[in-house]
């Protein structure tokens, strides 16, 4: 019984935004990190989505159409080069005294923050629309 | 069956848009008697052979279903383990919608019940 139909696709894509968002938040917090675990300097991290078909059982029975739903395909590696510092005390410094910075762009990052923030917001409306019709059209019979 | 998708929903009366719901979706209801399904596409109102009581029997089931699922995701988000916010809320608003679409079966019931009793005979 799936009373709130296209309700899953809203749900997919609340999940995508919100893998994005726990994304930007990985890349913001290692912006300044100079050494990861491969002793190289963080590279920022992209998500790309794609799209999938939902499984709706019985969709072509009541007109619905074959609903497609979001989800992350990959998480991928910035291969942009990161700024390189002269700072010869910096533990991470090389041989020149230079220091390779993360490839992090705040500006970038506070950019795709908020297109996350909104895209979750216009998600959480369609969920709301969907529910507030469902409901209205429960007040035919009273 | 889709309230939201087709007009078509909203023209029948709730009652007897019932059976096509029941089967649209091929859904079969925790701990519910499994019926025989019918060969007939779906959407077809094929009566069922257990009558009315026993389709608002599979209903209550499937609510019931949704709100065991719903309880389960929001339990999970509460010992932390999920981080699936939106999901769990989003089934508790699916169960309160079915809940409120089997609340309206039932007064439409209990409604024709009364007017079959204020017949004069």
């Amino acid at each position: 019984m799936n009373l709130i139909s296209g309700i899953d696709v809203s749900a997919s894509a609340l999940n995508a935004q919100k893998t994005r968002l726990d994304i930007v938040a990985q890349n913001i917090a290692n912006a300044q990190t100079t050494r990861g675990p491969n002793g190289l300097p963080y590279q920022r991290q992209t998500v790309s989505f794609e799209t999938e078909l939902v499984n709706r059982s019985g969709s072509t029975a009541d007109g619905g159409l074959p609903l497609q739903s979001v989800r992350v395909s990959s998480i991928q590696g910035d291969p942009t080069p990161g700024q390189r510092v002269y700072d010869p005390q910096h533990p991470d410094a090389d041989s020149t005294g230079t220091v390779t910075m993360p490839n992090v762009n705040l500006a970038y990052e506070m950019v795709d923050l908020i297109t996350a923030t909104r895209a979750y917001e216009a998600n959480l409306s369609v969920v709301k629309s969907a529910k507030a019709m469902a409901m209205k059209a429960l007040e035919i019979g009273r | 069956m889709s309230l939201i998708g087709s007009v078509s929903a909203l023209t029948p009366s709730t009652l007897s848009r019932l059976p096509g719901m029941m089967q649209s979706d091929g859904l079969t209801p925790v701990g519910a008697p499994i019926t025989p399904k019918t060969a007939g596409a779906p959407g077809t109102d094929a009566v069922q052979p257990g009558g009315f009581g026993q389709l608002f029997d599979n209903l209550v089931s499937a609510v019931d279903t949704k709100q065991t699922e719903a309880t389960q995701l929001s339990r999970q988000v509460l010992l932390g383990q999920s981080d699936q916010l939106h999901q769990s809320v989003i089934a508790m608003q699916e169960a309160s919608v079915a809940f409120s679409l089997m609340v309206q079966v039932r007064n439409k019931l209990v409604e024709s019940y009364q007017e079959l009793m204020r017949m004069p005979v």
